[in-house]
């Protein structure tokens, strides 16, 4: 006998016949081949055949469906037979399209991107085009995968809940996130991208182009952003190759003139290398005065020329040539920055997530190149719209660029007007004290740089006598949910002392109880913190094992072309694990400013003992990172985590929990990392005096902004003084926020409340066509429109 | 974005001004990318003054 059968999700129920027999009801009604005598037939049949087959046990629903589809076949039902085939193979499709990952994947087909905020996750995809869904179709499949099967379970239900969150989740298996990439190096005899050589660059256009496609190649290897460390220095070297091109080309012509040769280029050419071997010294945009003398007689005597002429022709060639190269940086920057905006070559039709950073070479060469790229991050794109990519750097440094005298003062200056323009450069500080003990001059390479959205890798706990910046970067980074260890600690808190009894000494009176209260809580609190750094870790350490079990064969351009550090020693076969320790593990956190308020009421902006209380929290943190670093022998370092999808993602989860807590849970986002809370009304000077002792204890990466009320492009004294005042409190990274508006009618720049400045137009307004011809008289660079004469 | 625009767009019908802001360090050309919780936070933005203290 039939007792029970066994439903698709494990449950035990009754077996009812009757149900059985209203399934072969519909299927004999729905194709007229038979009535309901036919259906309780039917169905007696198949609970015999299924007692024969079962006795005790309890079949299963697919058992008795199976039984049921025989039956109908049996008693002659063939077309009954295939509608129920039918029907039972629909139900089991809509039953897969009812787990999570089918339904995400619709949200991506089906919903437009300005609805579903799930397609708004990294703002750099565009989630209406078939590329960016596919990546984030590829991704939702991804992160599926990775937590059912690659996760611990205690850190699957962390990452789930919120306790955590494991960034760049769909890459977990993959790869690693970033890598400032020497260029120098990698141009260095030249390189490969997949198939076919690049030849050693020898102009400022090639190395400008094959800096782009570096970027490019690199993305495609990982899943952050990539960098240049070291962009003046190498575009200075492609100067140097210009310049001589053009000298020697400017020098044959005058000299064709003067002689009336047709080709005097080979001769030129060998008058240059033999001043250089018997002066000591080769051709740059400026040498000695008695170099140039040498040149000039080198060709006097090689082409029969007069003193004076010879001695005019180098000189005119010297002036020309110096002209022509500077143009050719201009238009190579100027390529590079429209690249880098434009070609989406990074998956999910995205452009690659690049930083350059530079502004420390004093040569002559660095010089002129880091003013044309300046300048063309100051003209814009085609319609001097703002460029979004790269992010630019500029590394301040006392006695290079800092200080009236220092030899790139000048780039400083000119920085700070095109950063009050157009948001970047942003500004890196090798002075900092945590940045200058890497420090050594002549050593470009103990430059801080950053890249992506602040990432910092310098020191070097794996092999100490290899801090450096370049070719190395973060492996992957978790966060933990600071708010929430604090609201728990303090409704724990809360708990404890109810409990307590009134002869309880330490607590009695209201105002004790208040002190008492945070007394406990920041207690749990730590308690709390430990467990998680813990967990945090070990998850870190899981990824790596991942990680450290690929080849250099699955990074084809990262290692396969040395761009990672020592990974030129290895094989395509070879494991990777070691040279992968150069890199950094980063725990990473969120909402300091929430956690203190729960914790204490209170935030950081509002009080020097919250001051305090933060940088202990932060502090207990980087100490458990260093601790952990000495004891692995790796790289694990404390992050203040960009938290672009992940600042709505915990406060979500944390407000169906805990509901809206004032100053904690009320908004729609945690505040980042240390941040002073954007809302907060604060002066410029006091909230960078504050988050300044915070980029000393996030070594994996830090920032901050200030958001300047006003045009900083007509108040630059300003912006200057804002940024030496970062210089002064220790800051390491930081930018200047200012709205900067584009009217894509009258090309106009700068800020635009409600009226455009320039044509006086509202938003969705049209102009007349009169005022466009008046407007584009006074201002040339006004923007084109197809069709218009 | 550029697009290629009809004549009523040409002089400003329906466009409206492109707005640049900084999201977690780098930048978006427009607030249409931004996901809800980066939206509400430059909502409440507030501007930091630069008079000395």
């Amino acid at each position: 006998m039939i007792h029970s059968i066994i439903k698709r999700d494990g449950r035990v129920v009754l077996y009812e016949q009757n149900k059985i027999a209203s399934a072969i009801l519909k299927s004999l009604l729905e194709t007229k081949e038979g009535d309901a005598s036919d259906a309780a037939r039917v169905a007696n049949d198949v609970q015999r055949e299924l007692e024969a087959m079962f006795h005790d046990e309890s079949p299963t629903i697919e058992n008795i469906q199976d039984m049921v589809e025989q039956q109908l076949m049996n008693h002659g039902f063939g077309a009954s037979a295939k509608a129920y085939i039918l029907y039972r193979a629909n139900r089991t499709r809509a039953r897969e399209a009812n787990t999570s990952l089918m339904k995400t994947i619709d949200e991506i087909t089906n919903i437009d991107a300005l609805i579903s905020d799930m397609k708004r996750d990294n703002a750099n995809i565009d989630g209406n085009t078939a590329m960016g869904s596919m990546l984030q179709i590829g991704s939702a499949g991804a992160k599926a995968y990775n937590e059912l099967y690659l996760l611990r379970p205690e850190h699957a239900k962390a990452y789930r809940e919120g306790d955590i969150h494991i960034h760049d989740f769909d890459f977990y298996s993959l790869t690693t996130t970033c890598c400032q990439i020497d260029i120098l190096k990698l141009f260095h005899g030249g390189f490969s991208t997949g198939h076919g050589y690049l030849r050693e660059p020898q102009s400022i256009q090639s190395y400008a182009a094959l800096a782009a496609i570096a970027i490019q190649s690199n993305q495609n290897d990982q899943h952050g952003g990539q960098s240049i460390p070291n962009f003046d220095y190498a575009m200075a070297e492609g100067i140097v190759k210009t310049f001589r091109k053009e000298f020697t080309r400017m020098l044959a012509l005058a000299v064709e003139d003067l002689q009336d040769l047709d080709d005097a280029l080979d001769a030129v050419k060998a008058a240059l290398k033999s001043t250089e071997e018997a002066a000591g010294e080769t051709l740059r945009l400026e040498n000695r005065p008695e170099f140039d003398q040498a040149v000039a007689e080198a060709i006097q005597k090689q082409m029969s020329l007069s003193a004076e002429d010879a001695i005019w022709a180098t000189s005119r060639a010297r002036k020309r040539a110096l002209r022509a190269t500077n143009r050719d940086t201009y238009q190579a920057m100027e390529g590079f920055v429209h690249n880098l905006n434009t070609m989406h070559s990074r998956a999910g039709a995205q452009t690659p997530f690049s930083s350059i950073n530079y502004g420390t070479d004093t040569s002559p060469e660095g010089r002129m190149a880091i003013r044309n790229v300046l300048l063309a991050l100051d003209a814009g794109l085609g319609h001097g719209e703002t460029c979004i990519f790269p992010i630019h750097i500029f590394k301040v440094k006392e006695g290079v660029n800092y200080n009236e005298g220092d030899p790139n003062y000048d780039l400083f200056r000119l920085s700070c007007k095109v950063s009050a323009k157009r948001l970047f450069p942003n500004f890196v500080f090798l002075d900092a004290p945590y940045n200058i003990k890497y420090y050594k001059p002549g050593h470009p390479e103990t430059e801080v740089a950053t890249m992506g959205c602040r990432t910092r890798v310098m020191g070097n706990v794996y092999d100490p006598t290899r801090e450096i910046a370049y070719s190395r970067g973060n492996l992957s980074f978790t966060s933990i949910n600071l708010p929430r260890l604090a609201i728990e600690s303090a409704q724990s808190a809360k708990m404890e002392l109810s409990s307590r009894t009134d002869s309880d000494a330490e607590c009695f009176g209201h105002l004790q109880n208040a002190a008492c209260l945070n007394d406990i809580a920041e207690k749990v609190f730590y308690e709390k913190l430990d467990q998680m750094l813990e967990l945090t870790m070990q998850q870190l350490l899981d990824r790596f094992e991942i990680q450290a079990e690929k080849c250099v064969y699955n990074f084809p351009f990262l290692m396969g072309q040395g761009i990672w550090l020592d990974s030129d020693k290895l094989g395509p076969r070879d494991s990777i694990r070691e040279v992968l320790k150069h890199g950094t593990l980063s725990i990473g956190f969120i909402g300091l400013a929430e956690t203190l308020t729960a914790l204490y009421g209170h935030h950081h902006g509002e009080s020097e003992e919250m001051q305090e209380k933060g940088l202990a929290i932060i502090g207990h943190m980087r100490d458990f990172c260093d601790r952990k670093s000495q004891e692995l022998k790796m790289n694990v370092t404390l992050l203040a985590t960009p938290a672009e999808g992940l600042s709505g993602r915990f406060i979500r989860i944390d407000q169906k929990r805990y509901g809206r807590i004032p100053g904690v849970t009320d908004r729609e986002y945690y505040t980042n990392s240390f941040h002073i809370p954007v809302w907060y009304p604060i002066s410029a000077y006091d909230k960078i005096r504050l988050e300044a002792p915070y980029h000393a204890l996030c070594n994996a990466g830090h920032i901050s902004y200030v958001e300047l009320d006003g045009d900083t492009t007509k108040n630059v004294e300003a912006f200057e003084t804002v940024v030496r005042w970062m210089h002064d409190c220790g800051v390491g990274y930081g930018s200047i926020n200012h709205p900067v508006d584009r009217d894509p009618i009258c090309g106009y720049v700068g800020v635009i409340g409600d009226v455009c400045p320039r044509c006086g137009r509202r938003e969705g307004e049209s102009i007349a066509p009169e005022r466009i011809d008046e407007l584009k008289k006074m201002y040339p660079e006004m923007p084109a429109f197809q069709g218009i004469e | 974005m550029s697009v290629k625009v009809n004549v009523e767009e040409k002089m400003g019908q329906g466009v409206g001004f492109e707005r640049i802001r900084r999201i977690t360090g780098y930048l978006v050309g427009t607030m249409d990318k931004w996901n809800d919780a980066k939206r509400a936070e430059e909502r409440d933005r507030v501007k930091h003054g630069v008079s000395h203290a």
